[in-house]
């Protein structure tokens, strides 16, 4: 235990500070730890889960990527538009998490081969998308989808447990696979050093935008799993969505210069940050602090990490 | 550079990353824009192009700074934002209006050093320490105001920094910006500092072995940043003439869009701040050009996005030399010929990129060519009437009779679904008058954003102008301009200032639809018990009226009913849906929701649905065609809206009428083609009474 | 094993190669010499696969026609390279760092740990693999290399100026592992500047000069003196000739000087005007550390600095700048020179307050790098060409121009001809002896022995943070400093 939180010290500080936030409804408020509301907070927070752990990917790999909010409502809106063509909803899927690909092997592609800088690349991606997205659509929802889309059909009762189950599933494999398996392992190798990654045979440029295609099918797993839980889709969703997946990132240890960070610590950071405004509703705290405090903790978590790293670190000069 | 050993030239001094280019990428844009709309080019446009780059400038000559050193700052719009409720707060706690413009400052100067705190002591990477401050500025706003505080009634004399033209002629923000990019481009290239900021960019470790003092250099940079940022935002506060929470929201990206255009290296080291004005100028160019030609928001959006790729790739590419790395050995050094061989192609290659952006922009410009020669035609009559009455309120000139009619509509945000309802209406009347309409707007309520818009018309010279405001102060200044140039103004669903418009389309006044909705919630909770709110965004200007009549009406004639929490929902049904399963959970003695935004209602319909919770009723404002669904489930009990499409055509008729003279002050009725005739009561041209739609009616309505 | 004939390379404008051939043999060590710029890093680019040369070339490897060399594909025949700046993954563990590429889809940690053990027993190195490489020492990156490499099976092992940035006893423990290696089979090629080292370890030389191929000699037929002349392509004057300067009073002067952090405890030294004073140890000794204290890039936290026989209080390298003191660091890449910029900005750098105030003035600062560039010889086209574009040594000349600008009185110099060609070496020698007798006192921190042992007036030698002793050049032999340096050897 002790030797688990020496290794592990980010890791448990998250714990720790979960444990704090989770510990505030014990206090005579009704309703937090039902059934119910638990099972909302999850399923609430697996969009942004799903999108974290690709841009965890990214961003061990060396990468950003402030597109996904505009990928996010893209993926979305192509759903709802398949599916009122009449595909077959497995088929919708497909084809959405094929797109999601395509876009971030884009993004990749713009990093790689025009050798723009990831957050500048998708800087305009996401303008692109987003206002791309607007001239296609007008502004109108997609209505009139048909009746399998909202759940993929499920019963509405058991859908989000089997959301939640397949959602925790592919995150689970995702964890072990990003520290078990060498097409894992190899991001990190690109991100902890480009340079010295091609010099032991890895194809950085590759891997960058299978990292970035990754974070694509993620993003646009997310938009399904958010966008099936409604009958209709909205055309201005995802705003701000990059940038609370890139908290929840930051925040669960990953380093923002690539080469370090795990999914454990991406899902206790998704769990902090996206608990927070649901925590505080149900204390009936103003919501108008909502924002402060996310900032506060980020800044804080981050302040933290550098603290403990050079402690680390030790005397090396 | 230059074979001969002695200095580069004058060229590759000045813009030692291909800046020059960008003069060309202007002059290009200037020539497709001037052609297509020839008041592009008159100097009216031309500072009025640079009164509105003014903050975003402001924001990146700071960004300029940061970026320099091979950081970054995106808390600059949350500052902007910071800095106005201060400035507005410690005004309205009675400090004199120059010590508060001072306090904000101040502030944005602390908030800069946080900022270098963080990243040279603290050594938190600049990305994620700012990326925590942008949340934490705008939240510590959002917080000190409730969101929905905003400040205004400021003194003429402040206003004037953001709306007086010195010598009827040069915008005031413009004199400062114009003063904050010299001083900064005297430090950043003619002083010891500059040159420091430079070589920590290109490697701070050897900076430091070579004496510079990094921290303190660095830390000045966040801070000169900084108090940028909060410059930007009392001159947004003075220009729109409101301080509110929601200031600068999104402006940032524009910033750094600006300075990286502008030829400097996101990794630091690399640009120049006469770089950054021209990227500034490029993007502003476009968007203000596009908007002339009659063309939406989008595609201004996406041509920049493509620009920006664009560009920035050419130079990457092109300029590899600076990012490869030179290994241990190797004294092949590139040789000079292939250096500026590949300034050339550069050249080529953005030209060919400029090319593509015009043919799109041209191919654009064909449709709306009848625009154009709409524009041009009374082009000449307007300019005439401007000289005659400088700054004085010209008459308005009849317009050729041939020319069709340019009726110009404004929604607070056009991808709402509220507002892409009423123009179903307006293209119906549009085509039935035979006028051309252009509709654009912001795609989120953003007042400044908005004012660009109508900035842009007055210049291109529409007959008539129709806003719904984002905010009546920030529409309102900019409405009186129109007014004062010639051009027939109404406002409609959201009013201005009763002086800066000469009709009102109403649809129902803010008092009118607090009170329908009040008494709707009272009455499907029974006559008391609690209810909850579900607003847009906390500082949205709309939604806080009329919550704030609902609470009126609720205390006055619903003595039963109690305020639970009001919720954000950020205009989008995702948030709205959690928020709602939240409030029914944590607020189990909500009986009724009251959902004032057009996506918040489907969103709490959805929550409630997946809850189960029957016994909680929902009442709010919204589209019908989003909620039937749920209207016949039973999970909204009611909606409150009127007819949407009816609005948007009601004000494309009342505004031909004011632009044709036909409906003049005085008149008591209005004829509006299939609506038959409407009451006029005042200025105020009435729809009609608020409408509830319910399980019986709305399937009669399809919008 | 590996054989490279008829390479040639041509880069836009420039031809870094022409008509070089290579023969490399299993079991032997192979040195390729010259200097820089001759083309060695170019040749071993091309051998590894990284650049692909000119058509025409062949490239055999273990017998096999290589006609699409990639890195991968030159790894999967048998070659590896170890870089002189180990390549490693600083964030990854050292087992990582062994075995990244080398297990199948999935990994097992367990088996990793284990090969990794085995892999650096075989270089003679036992650490803990869990530890990230980051925080290795110098010495223990380019044996993790090494086991990195024969890991893999690589019957071809280039080993690029792995020496460089080792102290002298990390480089011998290295030479006697590549012996080992050689008497196991492998084919080495070693580049390097310590003629010493190829001397002991080759068995044949293969020379470039400006891209082209010189020739390829055995060991008997070379010595030192013929492999200078055959890089140089002419005569060299004597390697170090002693300065011969008048000693002035005393500069500097340190009495118990310590730095906590970095172990740093108790030294007391003095160097006068017109001395030079060689500062030796092994790596880690503390040597650089010293240099970081005095120039206050590492705050002293015990004991004083005196300047011309006054306390100076050094907190950061503002005050040893105003003190006189100038700093040329060991790591010319990232501190000596900063490499984007032109030659005249990184030569006016640390006195660009001294030329304009807070104003820059660009005529002060042309005319000042225009003469320093002249004096010390620095070849480039122009003072305005970044300083990136230029070879080691030039570079190397660009930063003492730096320091001279400031005109100091106190000069320290951090391994200042690593890694940089004879000649360049040789100005570079003859300039600290012009320096010295214009009356500045210069402290040289070498791990190269002769080059300590030719040019210091006294030796200073430091083991673990604290000073072994002081030995005047009369007394001061390679082995009377190793006796110093070296662990349990007691004075």
């Amino acid at each position: 235990m002790k030797d688990w939180v020496k290794k592990h010290p980010r890791e448990a500080a998250l714990l720790g500070a979960i444990a704090v936030l989770f510990l505030l409804p014990l206090g005579g408020v009704d309703g937090f730890y039902t059934a119910g509301n638990l099972r909302n907070l999850a399923i609430d927070n697996l969009p942004v889960l799903l999108a974290a752990a690709g841009m965890t990917v990214v961003i061990v790999a060396g990468q950003i990527d402030i597109s996904i909010g505009s990928q996010f409502v893209a993926g979305g809106i192509a759903a709802g538009l398949l599916a009122r063509s009449g595909l077959p909803m497995p088929a919708v899927a497909l084809a959405t998490l094929g797109l999601g690909a395509l876009f971030g092997a884009a993004n990749g592609l713009l990093v790689t081969v025009a050798r723009i800088p990831a957050i500048i690349a998708t800087l305009a991606t996401m303008v692109l998308l987003r206002n791309g997205v607007l001239r296609a659509t007008g502004g109108d929802w997609i209505q009139g989808l048909p009746s399998g889309f909202q759940w993929f059909g499920l019963a509405p009762a058991s859908a989000p447990l089997v959301y939640l189950a397949g959602a925790g599933l592919v995150f689970a494999a995702a964890a072990w696979a990003l520290r078990h398996t060498t097409a894992g392992r190899a991001f990190y190798a690109v991100g902890c050093d480009h340079e010295a990654s091609r010099r032991v045979g890895l194809n950085p440029e590759r891997r960058v935008v299978a990292a970035f295609a990754v974070l694509g099918v993620a993003t646009a797993a997310a938009a399904l799993l958010n966008y099936t839980r409604y009958p209709t889709i909205e055309t201005n969703g995802g705003l701000g969505f990059e940038l609370k997946v890139i908290a929840a990132v930051v925040v669960g240890g990953t380093a923002i210069t690539g080469g370090r960070g795990s999914l454990i610590g991406t899902f206790l950071g998704v769990i902090l940050l996206g608990s927070i405004g649901t925590v505080f509703t149900f204390l009936h705290v103003n919501p108008a602090w909502e924002k402060a405090i996310q900032g506060a903790i980020l800044l804080v978590a981050v302040v933290a990490d550098t603290a403990f790293g050079r402690r680390r670190e030790g005397t090396s000069p | 550079m230059n074979a001969g050993g002695g200095r580069p030239g004058r060229l590759a001094r000045h813009s030692p990353n291909g800046e020059w280019v960008l003069i060309v990428v202007l002059l290009a844009e200037a020539a497709v824009f001037g052609w297509a709309h020839p008041r592009f080019l008159s100097w009216e446009n031309t500072f009025e192009i640079a009164r509105l780059a003014a903050e975003t400038g402001l924001l990146a000559f700071g960004l300029t700074a940061v970026i320099k050193t091979g950081g970054i700052d995106l808390s600059v719009g949350s500052m902007m934002g910071l800095a106005a409720v201060a400035l507005g707060g410690s005004w309205s706690l009675g400090l004199p209006v120059g010590a508060a413009v001072f306090l904000a400052l101040l502030l944005g100067a602390a908030g800069g050093a946080l900022h270098g705190l963080l990243v040279t002591r603290l050594r938190v990477p600049p990305l994620i320490a700012t990326l925590g401050t942008f949340s934490l500025y705008r939240g510590l706003a959002e917080a000190l105001t409730g969101g929905y505080t905003s400040y205004t009634g400021f003194p003429a004399g402040f206003l004037a920094l953001g709306q007086a033209y010195l010598f009827g002629w040069l915008p005031a923000q413009l004199l400062i910006a114009g003063a904050v990019f010299l001083a900064l481009w005297v430090l950043l290239h003619r002083t010891v500092f500059g040159r420091e900021l430079a070589v920590i960019g290109h490697n701070a470790a050897g900076a430091r072995f070579a004496g510079v003092r990094v921290g303190a250099v660095t830390l000045r940079a966040y801070v000169i940043c900084g108090v940028c940022a909060a410059l930007a935002g009392v001159i947004y506060v003075a220009r729109i003439g409101q301080a509110k929470a929601d200031a600068g929201l999104g402006y940032e990206l524009t910033a750094i869009a600006a300075v990286v255009l502008g030829g400097a290296s996101i990794n630091g080291g690399r640009g120049t701040l006469h770089g950054t004005l021209l990227g500034l100028l490029c993007l502003i160019v476009l968007q203000n050009g596009l908007r002339l030609a009659g063309q939406p928001s989008e595609i201004a959006g996406l041509l920049t996005g493509a620009v920006l790729i664009a560009a920035i790739a050419a130079a990457q590419v092109l300029f590899r030399r600076s990012v490869r790395p030179v290994a241990a050995d190797a004294s092949v050094s590139e040789n000079p010929e292939e250096f500026t061989m590949k300034n050339h192609q550069l050249a080529l290659l953005i030209a060919a990129i400029l090319g593509g952006a015009a043919l799109i922009a041209v191919s654009n410009l064909f449709l709306a060519r009848s625009v154009v020669e709409a524009g041009a035609s009374i082009q000449t009559a307007t300019h005439a009437a401007v000289a005659a009455a400088p700054g004085g309120a010209a008459t308005v000139p009849p317009p050729p009779p041939q020319a069709r009619r340019v009726v110009a509509l404004t929604p607070k945000a056009k991808a709402d679904p509220y507002f892409v309802s009423c123009k179903q209406g307006a293209d119906a009347a549009a085509a039935e008058l035979g006028v051309d309409l252009l509709w654009d707007s912001p795609t989120d309520p953003d007042p400044a954003k908005q004012t660009e818009v109508v900035e842009a018309w007055i210049t291109r010279g529409v007959d008539v102008i129709a806003a719904s405001c984002a905010s009546p102060e920030a529409l309102s200044s900019v409405l009186r301009k129109a007014r004062a140039r010639g051009i027939g103004v109404i406002s409609w669903d959201a009013d201005a200032k009763a002086d800066a418009r000469q009709f009102f389309v109403n649809q129902a006044t803010a008092e009118g639809i607090g009170t329908t909705l009040a008494d709707e919630g009272a009455r499907l909770a029974g006559g008391s018990g609690r209810y909850a709110i579900v607003t847009a965004s906390l500082t949205d200007a709309n939604q806080n009226e009329w919550i704030k009549f609902i609470q009126a009406r609720m205390a006055a004639a619903h003595p039963g009913m109690a305020l639970a929490t009001i919720q954000p929902s950020d205009g989008q049904r995702d948030k709205a849906m959690t928020e709602t399963r939240n409030i029914v959970r944590a607020y189990p003695d909500v009986k009724v929701i009251i959902a004032v935004a057009a996506p918040a209602v489907p969103g709490a319909a959805e929550a409630l649905k997946q809850e189960n919770r029957r016994d909680v009723k929902l009442t709010g404002l919204s589209v019908p065609s989003l909620c039937k669904a749920y209207v016949h489930e039973d999970w909204i009990q009611s909606i409150v809206l009127w007819n949407t499409q009816d609005l948007g055509y009601l004000t494309v008729r009342a505004a031909v009428a004011v632009a044709d003279g036909s409906l003049a002050p005085g008149a008591t009725s209005f004829s509006a083609g299939r609506l038959g005739t409407l009451r006029v009561e005042g200025d105020q041209i009435l729809l009609g009474k608020p409408f509830v739609f319910n399980a019986g009616n709305i399937d009669d309505f399809d919008f | 094993m590996l054989s490279l004939r008829h390479i040639a390379k041509t880069y836009p404008g420039a031809r870094a190669l022409r008509g070089v051939e290579l023969e490399l043999r299993a079991g032997e060590v192979h040195a390729l010499l010259g200097e820089n710029g001759a083309g060695k890093s170019t040749l071993i680019k091309i051998a590894s696969g990284v650049v692909a040369p000119d058509p025409g070339a062949e490239i055999r490897l273990g017998g096999e026609q290589v006609t699409d060399a990639t890195p991968r594909r030159m790894q999967e025949l048998g070659l590896a390279v170890v870089y002189q700046n180990p390549t490693l993954f600083s964030e990854l563990s050292v087992a990582e760092n062994l075995c990244l590429g080398e297990d199948g889809p999935v990994i097992s940690w367990r088996a990793r740990a284990e090969r990794a053990r085995a892999s650096l027993a075989r270089v003679g190195a036992d650490f803990d693999v869990e530890r990230p490489a980051g925080g290795l020492r110098m010495a223990e990156k380019q044996l993790l290399e090494i086991a990195r490499a024969l890991s893999r099976r690589a019957r071809v092992l280039i080993l690029d100026e792995p020496t460089a940035s080792l102290a002298q006893g990390d480089a011998d423990r290295l030479l006697d592992l590549v012996e080992k290696l050689r008497a196991e089979g492998v084919a080495i090629l070693y580049i390097t500047h310590r003629l010493e080292e190829v001397l002991r370890i080759a068995d044949r030389f293969t020379v470039l000069r400006d891209g082209a191929w010189i020739g390829v000699y055995p060991r008997a037929e070379v010595d030192r003196a013929r492999l200078i002349r055959l890089m140089a392509g002419r005569e060299l004057a004597e390697l170090f000739p002693k300065a011969g300067a008048e000693l002035g009073e005393v500069a500097l002067e340190t009495r118990g000087l310590g730095h906590g952090p970095s172990g740093l405890r108790d030294i007391s030294l003095t160097v006068r005007r017109g001395e030079i004073l060689g500062l030796a140890g092994l790596v880690g000794a503390g040597r650089t550390e010293l240099a970081r204290v005095l120039f206050g890039l590492a705050p002293a936290t015990e004991g004083e600095i005196l300047v011309g026989g006054r306390p100076a209080r050094i907190r950061e390298v503002g005050d040893a700048l105003a003190l006189g003191l100038a700093y040329v660091p060991e790591d010319r890449k990232e501190h000596g020179v900063v490499e984007a910029l032109p030659l005249v900005e990184n030569i006016s750098l640390a006195v660009l307050r001294r030329l304009g105030g807070v104003w820059l003035d660009e005529t002060a600062e042309e005319k000042l790098a225009t003469g320093l560039a002249a004096r010390l010889g620095v070849k480039a086209a122009s003072i305005h060409v970044a300083a990136g574009t230029l070879s080691g040594g030039n570079q190397q000349k660009v930063a003492l121009a730096r320091w001279l600008a400031t005109e100091p009185r106190v000069l320290i110099l951090d391994e200042p001809t690593q890694g940089i060609d004879v000649g360049a070496k040789a100005e570079i020698h003859r300039l600290m002896g012009q320096l010295v007798r214009e009356g500045l006192a210069i402290i040289l921190i070498s791990s190269e022995l002769p080059e300590l042992l030719g040019l210091a007036d006294r030796i200073a030698v430091l083991r673990g943070g604290r000073l072994a002793g002081v030995l005047p050049a009369g007394e001061a032999t390679r082995e009377a400093v190793l006796h110093l340096a070296m662990e349990g050897a007691e004075t």
